[in-house]
């Protein structure tokens, strides 16, 4: 070891000394590696295709090649791992991965623990080599990052220079990630080249991903835990941006707190309720709260929309948080409607007008895509949350009704109604080429109760009266309400979420229902049928609220990291053929993923996949693995 | 002599070729001058409706409403000529286009623009022996394809409305609401119902099925396109029959009028979807005058029934639209007579199965 290092020392110092092919320099000594650079070195550095390996200076023995990695991904030869004989950073990087196949024109070498002396001595046989293209740019940024902090195994396409520019990993998903700079757009190689390049030329621009890739990349009643075989573009264990951890759902918060100010109201005016003697401060506190917590959120969220643009499209072609967007508005008309006698006895109508525009953009474009759009056709994205999108539609007749008007309500109703239809057929079929709707009973469900209730008030609003067809909504309600109760003891198991909040507006939906129904039909039946509601309506609520709390304080998870927006914009083509596989180290699983992952794609070995996989252990254990390349 | 002998044959091969070519898709510009004379008739009609922007409209003279009237009337009496013609001549063509998915929707447009004709007749009044005749008349081939086609739905094997599901077949519905509108102003109360809960039940089912765009149906091929505006055609229709079965604009047919405006501004929102069909000029691009115009009748009878002066400039807006649309096509057609009908005989002659191109009906 030493005399190699004397070596290179001696090259250094005399440069008519033998060009050493091999260099095993230790990572601080390699310019720019494992160091705050020059933004250029690094540029050379991954700028370099293949060179020879009799290119001495510093700079020249990168090894990593991530030209070609666009040809690589999709090519059908061999790939190889470019450790490029000055195994110098590779050499270095390589102590924790251990592993590396040295291609050199068609000979492999197999090299199983190989600490820098044996690179060397290995080396020292070859005298010439071309240090082949890099398959996989990740694998590279790993590999080099592997040097810096194998703790962070995690994805930086955007930068290497961790400890400085932590958070421009982030930078893809800010408003103009046009601040990218170059480098990064090469580090991820060609064909990300063109995204990134993309992202850098054109900042304006958002990639849409289809619908398809968040089925495809995730899972759950919500569309948020990652399936096993993605990844996502943002550091996993790293937690991120508080503003990219705050999802849409979070408005749900409003609609449960809103959705209670009413309930309270009405309780607290309505005639067949007189016997409780409630209380109206109880709506102007709840109504406070609820008219604070709508500001902060939308503060927040504003900001969220001014500085991760990019991350709110992600959220908007999600096919669960889509809906979400109506949440906002839907917590203002909450707002109208629950606003206290004593703040105001009558609102202007052209407040409905303005309340109502967002909503009604809104629902152009989402009816119109289920119907009439490419990849969003509703037999595939239908899932309970599009409830959310309808119910807009029946509180906004409410709320106009209740303000004296009469036609927009009822074409507000009309519209809402012939969706609704549509979307509860759908989700009552539970269509095969529906994905969305869990195997088991989530809270999710509840959304099922929120468009009947409040289109029975609405359309009692509307008519004058509670006649049949509010009635007949209302009963619907009751009987999906109690279908759901009585399976109570299946809610079970799940993570708990902001949006648990959005499913809690739908009891006190059907609590105030139950209410007005009880005006019209007063006998003891219905009034006890109001109490118990109306308990239950509350004891939700403040259980959820005791959980968000405790997340929020005790266990700090409040805000997790958003995975669902962070997929990768194509599946992550599992590249490895393992042949053998000795020594199964504890993270064999990972070897294990890749075996199952390699299929037919398998043409080539791709050993840097096996740096990955050596990467992503945490152990820093040599995995003793034949890798053969093998073309199939 | 001799030019008399050539003329004969140039002339059967002049019919051959026009009966060959034709096909139902060209009664939309039937179903379009129909409704545009119903339009008329409504916006003429004496009415208790004072607005000053009514009044204006009854200004035209009655003649030009009789002159439209006898146009739509001529054009849908060599409409139909030609395609008995066809029928006579190339049955195996018409069997075709029953047999085919959207082809066969259209074999009910001829019925709907007769019966769209007789309720916009100025000649006789819906209590006449006239009326009642041709209303039978034009009812027995709906009601019989009524019972072809819904049956195959729900029973055949291969033809399943999951599959075959498109924007035309709500011509289907279209043909008995507009069945049940006929017959609620003939005053004959409970088959006007008959007919509409048939339309409606059928309407629900397709209404569902094409929004779902379920796997098995295929997408719309693009000069098809226009067709998309027949989703404002049927709930408008069936606001207008339910308004003459119940005798008032109601809530229920105010609802199904705000649901089809709702759905034109979903489709007008959306110009892209139609741009590669407005490429041409071909006979699909009928296919928006209609809708609109329906469209145009239900809001003259929502703003009677509402009086106020949204409602009326609604009114009058939609009005002009579908005349400006109607006018706009009918002297495109004249100046393009010849891509009316297709030039090239491949498409014709090269549908032998019923899964061949959709675009003998383009």
């Amino acid at each position: 070891m030493e005399d190699c290092k004397q070596h290179h020392l001696a090259k250094n110092d005399s440069p008519e000394v033998l060009p050493s092919l091999i260099k095993v320099i230790t990572a601080h000594e390699v310019a720019g590696f494992d160091a705050v650079k020059q933004p250029d070195d690094v540029n050379d550095r991954f700028k370099s295709n293949g060179f020879h390996s009799s290119d001495l200076s510093p700079k020249g023995t990168e090894t990593v090649c991530v030209e070609g990695q666009n040809d690589l991904s999709n090519s059908q030869r061999m790939q190889f791992v470019s450790i490029s004989m000055p195994p110098s950073p590779v050499g270095v990087h390589l102590h924790n991965t251990k592993r590396g196949v040295f291609e050199y024109n068609d000979r492999a070498i197999i090299s199983n623990d190989i600490p820098r002396s044996a690179v060397a001595s290995k080396n020292n046989r070859q005298t010439k080599f071309y240090s082949q293209p890099i398959p996989k740019g990740p694998v590279v940024n790993e590999a080099i990052a592997s040097g810096k902090s194998p703790k962070d195994p995690g994805l930086p396409p955007k930068n290497p220079r961790i400890d400085v520019h932590k958070d421009k990993r982030f930078d893809s998903f800010k408003t103009w990630s046009g601040k990218l700079e170059g480098q990064i757009s090469n580090l991820r190689g060609k064909h990300r080249e063109t995204e990134v390049d993309l992202e850098t030329q054109r900042p304006a621009e958002v990639e849409i991903l289809p619908a398809d890739r968040y089925f495809d990349a995730l899972e759950g009643p919500e569309l948020d835990t990652l399936r096993a075989s993605e990844e996502i573009l943002l550091p996993k264990d790293k937690k991120w941006p508080f503003l990219l951890r705050f999802p849409i759902s979070s408005f749900g918060i409003c609609l449960g707190i809103s959705s209670q100010a009413i309930m309270w109201k009405t309780l607290a005016t309505s005639a067949s309720t007189r016997f409780l003697h409630v209380n109206p401060d109880i709506n102007l506190v709840l109504w406070c709260s609820s008219l604070a917590l709508v500001a902060i959120i939308s503060f927040i969220y504003c900001l969220k929309v001014i500085f991760y643009f990019e991350a709110v499209s992600r959220e908007y072609y999600h096919p669960v948080r889509v809906n979400f967007f109506f949440a906002p508005w839907i917590a203002l008309l909450f707002l109208a409607l629950g606003v206290p006698p004593s703040v105001s006895q009558k609102l202007h109508q052209s407040l409905w007008y303005i309340l109502m525009a967002p909503v009604f953009c809104l629902e152009l474009k989402i009816y119109g895509q289920w119907m009439l759009g490419g990849q969003r056709r509703l037999s595939k994205v239908a899932n309970p949350s599009s409830h959310l999108s309808i119910v807009g539609n029946f509180v906004g007749a409410l709320l106009g009704a209740s303000m004296g008007l009469k036609e927009g309500p009822m074409f507000l109703f009309a519209v809402g109604l012939a969706h609704y239809v549509v979307l509860f057929v759908t989700l009552y079929q539970r269509l095969p080429t529906n994905v969305t709707l869990p195997k088991d009973l989530h809270p999710v469900f509840f959304l099922f109760v929120a468009a009947p209730s409040v289109a029975s008030m609405a359309w009692a609003r509307i008519q004058g009266s509670f006649d049949y067809g509010a009635r007949i909504a209302y009963f619907i309600a009751l009987f999906l309400y109690f279908s759901l109760a009585v399976r109570v003891n299946f809610f079970r198991g799940f993570r708990f979420s902001l949006a648990w909040w959005a499913y809690t507006f739908p009891m006190t939906g059907a609590a105030i229902a139950t209410i007005r129904y009880s005006v019209v039909v007063t006998n003891i039946v219905t009034k006890s049928l109001t109490v118990v509601l109306c308990a239950v309506a509350t004891l939700t609520v403040a259980s959820v609220l005791v959980t968000t709390i405790i997340h929020a304080f005790v266990l700090g998870d409040l805000f997790p990291n958003d995975i669902a927006i962070a997929i990768s914009e194509s599946r992550p083509k599992p590249s490895v053929k393992w042949f053998h596989k000795r020594n199964a180290s504890s993270d064999n699983k990972n070897g294990e993923k890749f075996l199952k992952c390699s299929n037919s794609e398998g043409k080539d070995i791709v050993a840097a996949s096996v740096l990955k996989d050596v990467e992503n252990s945490h152990s820093h254990k040599v995995l003793e693995t034949l890798i053969l390349p093998v073309i199939l | 002599m001799e030019q008399k002998e050539s003329q004969v044959p140039q002339l059967k091969l002049l019919v051959l070729t026009i009966s060959a070519k034709f096909h139902a898709g060209y009664f939309r510009i039937s179903l379009s001058l129909c409704s545009q004379a119903l339009l008329w008739k409504t916006l003429d009609e004496p009415s208790d409706d004072v607005h000053a922007f009514r009044q204006v409209l009854r200004l035209l003279p009655y003649a030009v409403f009789v002159l439209l009237w006898s146009l739509a009337l001529l054009s849908l009496v060599s409409l139909s000529l030609i395609y008995l013609l066809r029928c006579f001549l190339h049955f195996e063509m018409v069997k075709n286009e029953f047999l085919h998915r959207v082809g066969v929707n259209y074999l009910f447009a001829p019925w709907i623009s007769w019966l769209l004709l007789l309720q916009a007749t100025p000649f006789f009044t819906a209590k006449t022996v006239h009326y009642f005749v041709l209303w039978w008349a034009f009812i027995v081939p709906i009601l019989a394809l009524d019972i072809k086609i819904y049956g195959q739905y729900f029973t055949k094997g291969k033809r399943l409305l999951s599959g075959t599901a498109n924007p035309t077949s709500q011509l289907s519905v279209i043909g008995n609401l507009a069945g049940a509108r006929a017959a609620a102003e003939m005053g004959w109360r409970e088959s006007a119902i008959c007919m509409f809960a048939l339309g409606m039940t059928h309407y629900l089912v397709l209404f569902v099925t094409l929004y779902q765009r379920l796997k098995g149906s295929n997408s719309v091929p693009h000069m098809l396109r226009p067709v998309f505006f027949l989703f404002l055609a049927a709930p408008s229709m069936a606001s207008l029959a339910w308004d003459s079965i119940s005798g008032n604009f109601d809530s229920s047919s105010k609802m199904l009028f705000f649901l089809s405006l709702f759905l034109f501004l979903s489709l007008v929102c959306r110009p892209t979807l139609f741009k590669k069909s407005m490429k041409k000029f071909n006979v699909t691009w009928w296919a928006y005058s209609f809708p609109l115009t329906l469209m145009a009748i239900a809001s003259t009878k929502y703003a009677q029934q509402v009086k106020n002066s949204t409602a009326h400039v609604l009114m009058l807006l939609l009005s002009a639209i579908s005349v400006l649309v109607s006018l706009v096509l009918m002297v495109l057609t004249a100046l393009n007579t010849n891509l009316l009908l297709p030039a090239d005989d491949d498409h014709i002659q090269s549908h032998a199965s019923p899964s061949c191109s959709l675009e003998i009906i383009v």
